[in-house]
């Protein structure tokens, strides 16, 4: 991510005409947008898997069985 | 949710000693009785208590009677549900539906697409804090988490992700709540901002405004609402700057009958729409029917054959469009 960052500052500085406000305004457009595709997949796969862990430690705490078999 | 019509305010039944027979209006019936009048239409010799108001009903529930009337979950071919209760607090379900969904289209035609799919979800409520979360064969879930931050302060949070790029969805709200108001505050994707506030300015009348801003198409609005409830009916009316006004009345006739009405005028649109209907809270189903100004007649029939099972049956009928819907459903388990 660093050398990221500092490769958008050579090509502004190359360009001339982008402050430096401007750029760290897009580097934190880019990180929290990254961020938050990070949150929705993270989100996406473990938001069922942890009401399940919740639930399995709630008192009383229920068997594994009780999970699967339909009765 | 049962089938009392008013919310805020329930009375308590009024001491023997009260004079000729004063009907127990809200807090009145805690106060001692005077013979004041409080300039109610109905003549009630009884003084309000303007600084303990009760707590109004939240802006986006404001129309909840009526809704719950008008509005069931009617759909087309098989639903099966099964909700399976691990603990007081965990619970597991498992969902099939079968039949045509409908795809929303320009044309005045209507498209149908027969899906099937299957639907997994976990439920954990507790007092302080709820999580619901389904997941569906193609990807889709759904999320909700509501959390008691504080005693008076709400955290919902509602989303829907698929796997499609752009088209999820999700909203955050901060709810607090007041002795005598509610305000929440909503952040969403699409740089949605949104804020409301509801106000209790007499023991039956409420009355609630909201302003919203949807940053990726620049556009902003602001609505009112008001809300007048008895124990005997509700009635509430809606206006907003994105052209809508919104009235609903609910009659509560007698313990298990309902009567409702609701009337929309779209400005943008310059469609109106009217509808009535019932809704039957009997000891072993729930009829609920209502009949539309666009030509559509709807019932939905809930009937419980046994401890925890439940036979569903829907139905909805559009003569102008031609379309004849018919749903039928088990639901097995709380």
């Amino acid at each position: 991510m660093a050398s990221n960052v500092s490769l958008k500052g050579k090509e502004k500085a190359g360009k001339g005409s982008k402050s430096s406000e401007e750029r760290s305004a897009k580097c934190v457009k880019e990180w929290s947008t990254w961020a938050m595709k990070k949150a929705k997949v993270i989100t996406h796969y473990g938001f069922i898997p942890l009401i399940v862990i919740i639930g399995m430690n709630s008192e009383p705490k229920p068997q594994l069985y009780q999970l699967l078999s339909p009765v | 949710m049962g089938s009392s019509v008013s919310h805020a305010g329930a009375p308590p039944p009024s001491p023997a000693a009260a004079p000729p027979p004063p009907i127990p209006v809200g807090l009145a019936a805690a106060l001692p009785p005077n013979t004041e009048v409080q300039g109610d239409a109905k003549g009630v010799s009884e003084k309000v208590d303007w600084l303990n108001l009760p707590c109004p009903v939240a802006f986006e529930e404001i129309q909840r009677e009526a809704l719950m009337s008008l509005k069931p979950e009617l759909f087309e071919g098989l639903r099966f549900d099964f909700t399976k209760g691990i603990n007081q607090t965990f619970a597991l379900s498992h969902s099939v539906f079968m039949g045509s969904m409908e795809v929303p289209s320009q044309s005045s035609d209507i498209i149908k697409v027969p899906t099937a799919h299957y639907e997994f979800g976990a439920n954990f409520l507790d007092p302080k804090m709820m999580l619901i979360g389904r997941i569906l064969t193609d990807g889709r879930l759904n999320a909700r988490v509501k959390c008691d931050l504080t005693d008076n302060l709400t955290l919902k949070i509602n989303a829907q992700l698929t796997n499609e790029p752009h088209f999820s969805q999700g909203m955050f709200n901060f709810d607090y709540k007041g002795q005598d108001f509610r305000s929440q505050f909503q952040i969403g994707n699409n740089a949605f901002y949104g804020a409301n506030y509801i106000q209790s300015v007499s023991p039956h009348l409420s009355l609630g405004s909201e302003v919203f801003w949807l940053g990726h198409q620049r556009k902003s609005g602001i609505g009112f609402a008001a809300r007048y409830n008895t124990d005997k009916m509700v009635t509430t009316g809606q206006v907003a700057s994105t052209g809508i006004v919104a009235l609903s009345y609910v009659q509560k006739v007698s313990e298990k009958v309902s009567l409702a009405s609701e009337f929309m005028y779209n400005h943008m649109t310059r469609d109106v729409t009217s509808s009535f209907g019932y809704d039957y809270i009997l000891r072993q189903c729930r009829l609920r029917g209502k009949l539309d100004s666009n030509g559509v007649v709807a019932a939905f029939l809930e009937e419980r054959l046994n401890m925890g099972v439940n036979l569903l049956l829907s139905a909805e009928i559009d003569h102008s469009k031609k379309d004849y819907k018919f749903g039928f459903g088990m639901t097995v388990g709380e």
